[in-house]
């Protein structure tokens, strides 16, 4: 049995059915996830894995069970709490998400600005963020200036700039091409290395067949399988 | 909380949405006045209260022969008249009263008209034309109904003329206009609720990126609100300190320059209440645009 308190991520039998919708996206979902994992979500599309990284980011309640992220239960965490839970959360997209009108090192330096960083800090951190991720140099290019592979790693950047403890990934190699892939996906190990834990959902096979970790794959909001080492493909692939 | 960051969000939250921001301020200004002005004339129509009544009675016209009221069948009787004199003496709304014989109606006649036009062999009017009178100082101004009901049926009573008939035009102008700059303000307080909330949506959804990153990395929502707190300030500031200026210079040019120096005989509003209107609108403006905006933030930039 596991302690609580190294549990960064606990899901216990979460249900989540949207307003409207008769199929739960999720349904008994129990998932345990300690400090510094990297644990990949796979599943059919519509399994409910967004579903699930929406959870721990507190943008929606589940409407059944538990859900636990950094020792808080999020059902009862109240609204005003939710902000300095998400500083404990970096997220990266599959479509990016940057501020086209604000330079590489603007962005990045932007999350933490609006948490109200000392400039100094800002000052020091982002460049050295930036170096983290092979984006030295860089910093004061637009984001159309760069490549997919890039703008990726902006994002990332600015995920980790605040050094949370939990990087939460939606597809980041959805746009991006094999080799580029690659690349990203050495920089999330290098981040998991750190200590961040890392979940990560995708569709993308070669991607988990290649990092060999922690594997939970949904079926239309199940559990199906959870899995140290796995593959992308397993009994239910 | 990083000052500049505000700053520059608010410098630039007012740029970009510049044609809004000035309906809003225009739509503000004009409701604010119109306010402001209800205001001033509700102050003006207390101190008319106030000072006319000081200065008016109530008056009982008794009977006299030929008199156009068909309920005098004669002149008043003396003893109809003492009947008249006691009623009201006795009634508690009254201070005093004083009788007026026709002797001396006709010498105020006669002094508004000069007394030649008087003399000679046949004149226009003589002192039997003229009614007796009482005339009744009440102990509240306002409050004239009891005197006037107990005494208007009596027999030898011709007629009784109190505040109201009096005062009815003037206040009921004044009324009038009150009503109506409020009215025309409600309406434009509704215009200048709805230019806020398109204001705020415009703006939330020309930040709609930022606002989405701010709130992933964990921003808090007054943060997030604070430069759509800060336009919906301004442009109340803007708009309370033009409907201000508006109702200094009407106070000013209007009322201390034309009618106060001409129209002496009763007092006029002052800076007083000119303070008071604009405490009014200081207050309502900033009510009027932080109000919607802070509903609006709410809904639209919600964690
Ligand atoms: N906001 C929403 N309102 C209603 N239903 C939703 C909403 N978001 C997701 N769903 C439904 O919930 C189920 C799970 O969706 P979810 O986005 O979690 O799947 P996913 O595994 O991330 O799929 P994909 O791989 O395509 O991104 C789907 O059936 C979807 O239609
Ligand atoms: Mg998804």
């Amino acid at each position: 049995m596991r302690v609580l308190s190294i549990d960064v991520i606990r899901f216990e039998k979460v249900s989540k059915t949207y307003p409207g919708t008769g199929k739960p996206a999720l349904d008994q979902v129990s998932i345990d996830i300690e400090k510094g994992e990297f644990v990949f979500l796979v599943g059919q599309s519509g399994s409910g894995k967004s579903t699930a990284l929406r959870l721990v980011l507190r943008e929606t309640r589940s409407t059944g069970g538990r859900v636990h992220v950094a020792g808080k239960d999020l059902n009862r965490l109240a609204g005003w709490k939710v902000p300095r839970l998400r500083r404990q959360i970096g997220t990266v997209f599959q479509d990016f998400r940057l501020l086209p009108n604000k330079t590489v090192s603007e962005n990045v330096a932007f999350a933490l600005q609006v948490i109200g960083r000392p400039r100094s800090e800002v000052k020091k951190v982002v460049p050295q963020t930036l170096e983290l991720v092979g984006l030295d140099g860089k910093g004061e290019r637009m984001p159309d200036e760069l490549s997919g592979g890039e703008q990726q790693r902006v994002a990332i950047a600015r995920a980790f700039v605040n050094r949370p403890m939990i990087l939460i990934a939606d597809e980041p190699t959805g746009n991006l091409d094999p080799t580029t892939s690659v690349g990203i996906m050495k920089l999330l190990e290098r981040i998991n290395r750190t200590g961040t834990t890392v979940l990560m959902a995708t569709h993308d096979s070669g991607v988990v067949d290649q990092m060999r970790k922690r594997v939970v794959e949904l079926d239309h909001g199940r559990v199906v399988r959870d899995e140290s080492q796995g593959v992308y493909d397993g009994i239910s692939g | 909380m990083r000052v500049g960051y505000v700053f520059s969000e608010l410098g630039q939250g007012l740029r970009r949405n510049v044609s809004m921001h000035i309906a809003v301020v225009l739509t503000l200004f004009v409701s604010l006045t119109l306010l402001g002005l209800g205001v001033l004339i509700k102050q003006q129509s207390d101190i008319a209260v106030r000072y006319l009544g000081d200065q008016l009675q109530v008056t009982v016209y008794l009977c006299r022969d030929g008199d156009s009221n068909p309920a005098c069948t004669s002149a008043v009787t003396d003893e109809q008249r003492q009947r008249v004199e006691q009623t009201i003496s006795q009634n508690p709304e009254v201070s005093s009263v004083r009788y007026e014989s026709q002797e001396e109606a006709f010498a105020k006649v006669k002094e508004l008209y000069g007394a030649d036009q008087f003399d000679g062999p046949n004149p226009p009017m003589t002192a039997t034309d003229m009614p007796q009178s009482y005339w009744i100082t009440l102990k509240d101004p306002q409050q004239f109904e009891g005197v006037t009901s107990a005494v208007v049926g009596l027999d030898g009573v011709s007629q009784v003329r109190d505040l109201r008939d009096t005062l009815a035009p003037l206040y009921g102008w004044l009324d009038a206009l009150k009503y109506g700059a409020w009215g025309v303000a409600l309406f434009l307080v509704i215009a200048a609720l709805l230019l806020v909330a398109n204001t705020i949506r415009l703006a939330a959804f020309a930040r709609r990126k930022e606002i989405a990153i701010m709130r992933l990395v964990g921003a808090s929502t007054l943060y997030i609100a604070l430069p759509f707190l800060l336009e919906s300030l301004v442009t109340a500031v803007v708009g309370v300190a033009l409907a201000g200026g508006t109702l200094g210079a009407f106070m000013w040019f209007g009322v201390h320059e034309r009618i106060a120096s001409s129209v002496s005989f009763m007092p006029w509003i002052g800076v007083s209440d000119y303070t008071t209107s604009l405490l009014v609108i200081g207050v309502l403006g900033p009510v009027l645009t932080l109000l919607p905006t802070l509903l609006l933030t709410r809904k639209y930039l919600k964690v």
